[in-house]
């Protein structure tokens, strides 16, 4: 019997009309990678691209969810379909996670444009779950016109918000020196915004200072130029000023995007890159082997130069294929 | 925590959360870090939560087990949460209440689809295991979806 | 000095101690304090006495804060009690009174402490644990007859203080005097309800502050008989918090309400003497006793060195205090008879100045009646038939007592200083501080319980079948009665007059706006002009924020 080529099928059709029961459930299923999930990526692959993808990072304990719900208030009251991804980290012994995010997103729970899901980072380092790409797509396909990631606050290893989200979001707190070493080391690069947040608190305008001059290190883009704004998430000051920088940005990134159009893919490249190197690290810290002994030995003792070293491993690995 | 070879032991996801009036979250919280501390993800939430946000959160969770703590009368509300679980299209998500349930009331309880009454006392053995093979059950319930 | 005697039968004992019990384990109480199998002069020394102890009602105040103590009066016996509707707390109050009872005590219904009205919850909720009274009528139903005037009332009424704004419009109507009044406000320490019991936290923090205050200002000059701050350190406790936190918390937590109070205005020596406490009695017999009489040695210090208070009143610590209900067991339910008799011993020999003992059902549902009266029969067997008010402090000079009193005493100032160091505890709590170091304690309790290290009688030890017919539970208010009380509370809402109510909320809302008005005394307006609580806790909530706990998962 032949298939109507073009028919859609019932779940997809559901999901494309935002369907909470459906997206919630291919949700799971993406995350836990089961046999449905290359159905659920074939079938939204052509329905994708329309939303803005905002990534809030910064140190545990910034105010990253508190403020996110503050600006989900703004874009919920304007009418906007809202998407927010909430990482918190998995408990690297038990595996389990509590996923508490979401907590300072109490008062918007009830409004019906608006969809949170909290994601357990399940040990992927980066600052996010393995599976948040494919997350905010599938929100993506659901019709959010905005979807909101809040990675777990681990500093300096979350670059990897960067690949996902087009503006990123770098939140800090006043008077947390050490802190900004941390933020310089790595994710200040990626900042398209920089909120000082807790702007209640003495030492605000310090901070902002310091970050100011941090940025001054970095390379000027021709189109953009990196704000520091203030915020206090809890009275609500400045978030309207950061949703018009939102904004703003996104302005300069369909000016950018004009001009070619295979950033998906290169997306994809990074995003298997950093996949690839999850996973071989992992076996190796699983796997004993003599060779591997006798190379780490090798090192130690200055017999062998750590690229070189780097360079055996890869070859063994392939070797062993 | 030992990866199993295949992904298909998949982690359960609890939503730990309390209704109505009290807002004692002693309970909650040990029982959310004995979860937590067995390998399972556990969505935590304030207290006082409306029965309707509670099946939104389990809606937008994908929970396989609903936990709702106890300790002042509140559980009196819980039938009408089973209720408002089936008429959303949940009732595979298995509910167990924790705290202070008198005997008379427990049996209220059973009867309007409540999987397990856990009262003070119960040890982390008891509680974990119990959660987790409900989660298990939940899973192998018809799906919400499939996905083809 | 020591002596030489003692030195050689020391070192004789601890061989044959270790001789005959080789694997001997290592104890410790909740405040994880280790504890020796014995304890010696070489512990705590007699000469130590006038530093440490003194005499009742003196100096370190450690035996006590008054001369006589319980020879002199005994405990008040406030058995805090709330039932479904006015009308049924009126009979049973003046049930007790016939027996004698010259306090009273008032528990409201959970919707109340919610700060909501009979006609905003589920009517399932109603009046299941305690009395619903949201209207200057309900108080004068629930207090019919009774002579307000002559008898010390004590409230369970969290900020902003309904409940007693109810009692002084009552009072008005019948044309007692508010100088006459005199009683306490047990709740009124919204920091513990932030950090600990949730249901009684009704504003945010800062109009929590404002308000109470305003409510200390405002007693001060229209009712000087009422205590209007009750700290309390039971719900900590109840959250996991050691004895010695618990009182290191509740201590700071006093500082932090005492600088309050210095700040607006007011002499050490005009407040001070009005502050009380609540604390919980733990089963951890010798602890509790060494947690109040450290407490006490505390307080009479830093009410001198912190506040210069000068008046003795100013430095006694005044405490009413209830066994635990976390140490009571659902399992063999007649066990807490004897849990609570043990637990209002150590509040006896702690020096209490007023005690609440526990129904042995607690662990099932509200107290029955017949468990009510076996708890207020304890007391009474204590207190007559077994001599424990015979002697004053009866158990101060054991060695193992008071080197454990000095060992809670460091616990507590440490807990004062780290709080102290955190800016205070307004700061503490706001920032998380202190619910982190409640949620870990009760962590690491639970970890004791679950190893079996700690044994609970009937939960991870001694278990045996229990027979459910001794799990007797107080049946629900019946819906016919709940129904009347919301019918009398619409009309009563439909009868009064509505531009006189508007008239009063907008005073009370610009009260709230201003920096300069009391914001208490137009509560008490609004109440005689007839608002009921759901009204104005809502005002207030829209005004300074509504009361969300800091949740930490
Ligand atoms: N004073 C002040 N406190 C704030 C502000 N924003 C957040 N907080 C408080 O900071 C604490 C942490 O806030 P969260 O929003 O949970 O911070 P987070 O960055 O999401 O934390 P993690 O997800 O754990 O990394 C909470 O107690 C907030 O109430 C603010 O603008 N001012
Ligand atoms: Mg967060």
């Amino acid at each position: 019997m032949a298939v109507k080529k073009n028919r859609p099928k019932p779940w997809l059709k559901r999901l494309l009309n935002g369907d909470r029961t459906v997206l919630s459930r291919a949700i799971s299923v993406l995350e836990n990678e089961t046999n449905e999930a290359s159905a659920i990526i074939r079938g939204i692959y052509p329905h994708l691209g329309n939303a803005m993808v905002v990534g809030f990072t910064g140190s545990p304990g910034v105010g990253k969810s508190t403020l996110v719900n503050s600006y989900i208030k703004l874009l919920c009251e304007k009418g906007l379909q809202v998407g927010v991804i909430a990482v918190d980290p998995s408990s690297p012994l038990s595996g389990g996670a509590i996923l508490g995010d979401r907590i300072r997103m109490a008062a918007q729970e009830h409004l019906r444009n608006l969809f949170i899901r909290s994601l357990a980072s399940r040990c992927h380092v980066g600052g996010l779950s393995r599976a948040t790409s494919r997350v905010v797509d599938v929100m993506d396909a659901a019709g959010m016109d905005v979807i909101i990631i809040e990675t777990v606050g681990a500093g300096q290893s979350e670059v990897e918000i960067a690949e996902i989200a087009s503006t990123k979001v770098v939140v800090c707190a006043p008077g947390m020196g050490d802190d900004i070493q941390a933020i310089k080391a790595g994710i200040l690069e990626i900042a398209d915004i920089l909120v000082v947040n807790k702007c209640d608190l003495p030492l605000t305008n310090h901070t902002n200072r310091q970050l100011k001059a941090m940025l001054v290190l970095r390379e000027a883009l021709p189109d953009w130029t990196t704000p520091v704004l203030n915020t206090s998430a809890i009275d609500g000051t400045g978030v309207s000023e950061l949703s018009d920088a939102i904004d703003e940005y996104k302005g300069v990134l369909a000016q950018r995007n004009s001009d070619g159009k295979d950033k998906g893919k290169k997306r994809m490249l990074r995003l298997l890159a950093n996949s690839v190197a999850d996973k071989v690290k992992k076996d190796l810290l699983e796997t004993t082997s003599l060779e591997m002994d006798s190379i780490c030995d090798a090192v130690l003792k200055g017999e062998l130069m750590f690229n070189e070293a780097t360079n055996r491993v890869i070859d063994k690995l392939l070797s062993h294929q | 925590m030992v990866e199993s070879e295949s992904r298909e032991a998949i982690i359960p996801r609890v939503l730990v959360t309390k209704i109505g009036l009290d807002g004692h979250d002693r309970g909650s919280r040990i029982v959310a870090a004995w979860l937590r501390d067995s390998g399972m993800e556990v969505i935590y939430t304030a207290p006082w939560q409306k029965i309707d946000t509670v099946v939104k959160l389990t809606q937008e969770e994908d929970v396989d087990v609903l936990a709702v703590s106890s300790l002042a009368t509140d559980h009196l509300l819980i039938p009408k949460l089973m209720a408002a679980l089936r008429e959303a299209g949940y009732q595979h998500v298995k509910v167990v209440v924790g705290g202070i349930v008198p005997d008379a009331d427990e049996a209220i309880l059973l009867d309007s689809g409540v999987s397990r009454v856990f009262h003070t006392g119960s040890t982390k053995e008891e509680v974990v295991q119990r959660i987790s093979e409900f989660a298990e059950e939940a899973r192998k319930a018809p799906a919400v979806v499939t996905f083809d | 000095m020591t002596d030489k005697r003692i030195d050689n039968k020391h070192k004789q004992w601890q061989d044959d101690y270790k001789k005959m019990l080789p694997d001997d384990k290592v104890r410790s109480n909740r405040s994880d304090i280790k504890i020796k199998p014995l304890y010696t002069p070489e512990d705590w020394d007699s000469n130590r006495y006038m530093d440490d102890l003194g005499f009742p009602g003196q100096g370190p105040m450690t035996r006590g804060i008054y001369p006589t103590m319980h020879r002199g009066q005994t405990w008040s016996q406030r058995q805090l009690i709330g039932l479904a509707t006015p009308e049924l707390y009126n009979a049973r109050v003046k049930q007790m009174i016939a027996m004698g009872a010259n306090a009273l005590s008032m528990i409201p219904c959970n919707s109340v402490y919610r700060g909501l009205d009979v006609d905003e919850v589920d009517p399932i909720l109603l009046g299941t644990c305690g009395v619903t009274v949201n209207t200057v009528d309900d108080m004068a139903r629930c207090l019919d007859g009774i002579p307000i005037d002559k008898m010390s009332i004590g409230l369970n009424d969290p900020i902003p203080f309904t409940m007693l704004a109810q009692v002084l419009a009552h009072a008005k109507n019948l044309g007692a005097p508010w100088k006459k009044l005199t009683g306490t406000s047990n709740q009124s320490d919204y920091i513990s309800h932030f950090v600990a019991n949730h249901m009684f936290y009704r504003i945010a923090l800062k109009g929590s502050r404002r308000i109470q205050m305003d409510q200390i200002i405002f007693l001060k000059e229209h009712c000087p008989g009422w205590n209007p701050v009750s700290i309390v350190g039971q719900h900590m406790q109840q959250a996991g918090a050691t004895p010695a936190e618990a009182m290191g918390l509740t201590l700071s937590t006093a500082i932090q309400y005492a600088k309050d109070c210095v700040e607006r205005g007011l002499e050490p020596d005009a407040f001070l003497p009005r502050f009380t406490f609540f604390f919980d009695i733990s089963i951890s017999f010798f602890e509790e006793i060494a947690k109040f009489r450290a407490g006490r040695r505390v307080w009479a210090r830093l009410t001198k060195e912190r506040f210069g208070a000068k008046d003795p009143r100013s430095s006694r610590f005044k405490f009413h205090c209830q066994t635990s209900g976390v140490d009571l067991t659902r399992a063999q339910p007649l066990n807490n008879i004897a849990r609570v008799a043990i637990q209002g011993m150590a509040g006896i020999f702690g020096g209490c100045q007023s005690m609440h003992t526990d129904g042995y059902d607690e662990a099932l549902s509200c107290p029955t009646e017949e468990a009510a009266l076996i708890s207020v029969a304890t007391q009474n067997i204590l207190k007559d038939e077994a001599g424990m008010t015979d002697v004053i402090d009866a158990l101060g000079g054991s060695y193992y007592l008071e080197t454990l009193t000095n060992q809670m005493e460091e616990q507590i100032e440490a807990i004062i200083a780290k709080i102290d160091e955190a800016g205070g505890m307004f700061e503490a709590v706001e920032n998380g501080l202190v619910q982190g170091i409640i949620g870990e304690s009760a962590l690491a309790f639970q970890e004791k319980v679950d190893s079996g290290e700690h044994k609970i009688v009937g939960v991870n030890a001694y278990q045996i079948e229990d027979d459910p017919s001794l799990r007797k539970t107080q049946p629900w208010p019946d819906p016919d009665v709940m129904k009347r009380q919301i019918e009398l509370f619409c009309r009563f809402k439909e009868e009064r007059d509505q531009t006189e109510v508007q008239r009063a909320l907008e005073d009370l809302v610009a009260a709230a706006r201003s920096d300069d008005q009391n914001v208490y005394e137009k509560i008490v307006q609004a109440t005689i002009s007839k608002a009921t609580q759901g009204e104005i806790i809502s005002c207030l909530r829209e005004e300074f924020g509504f009361g969300h706990p800091l949740v930490m998962a």
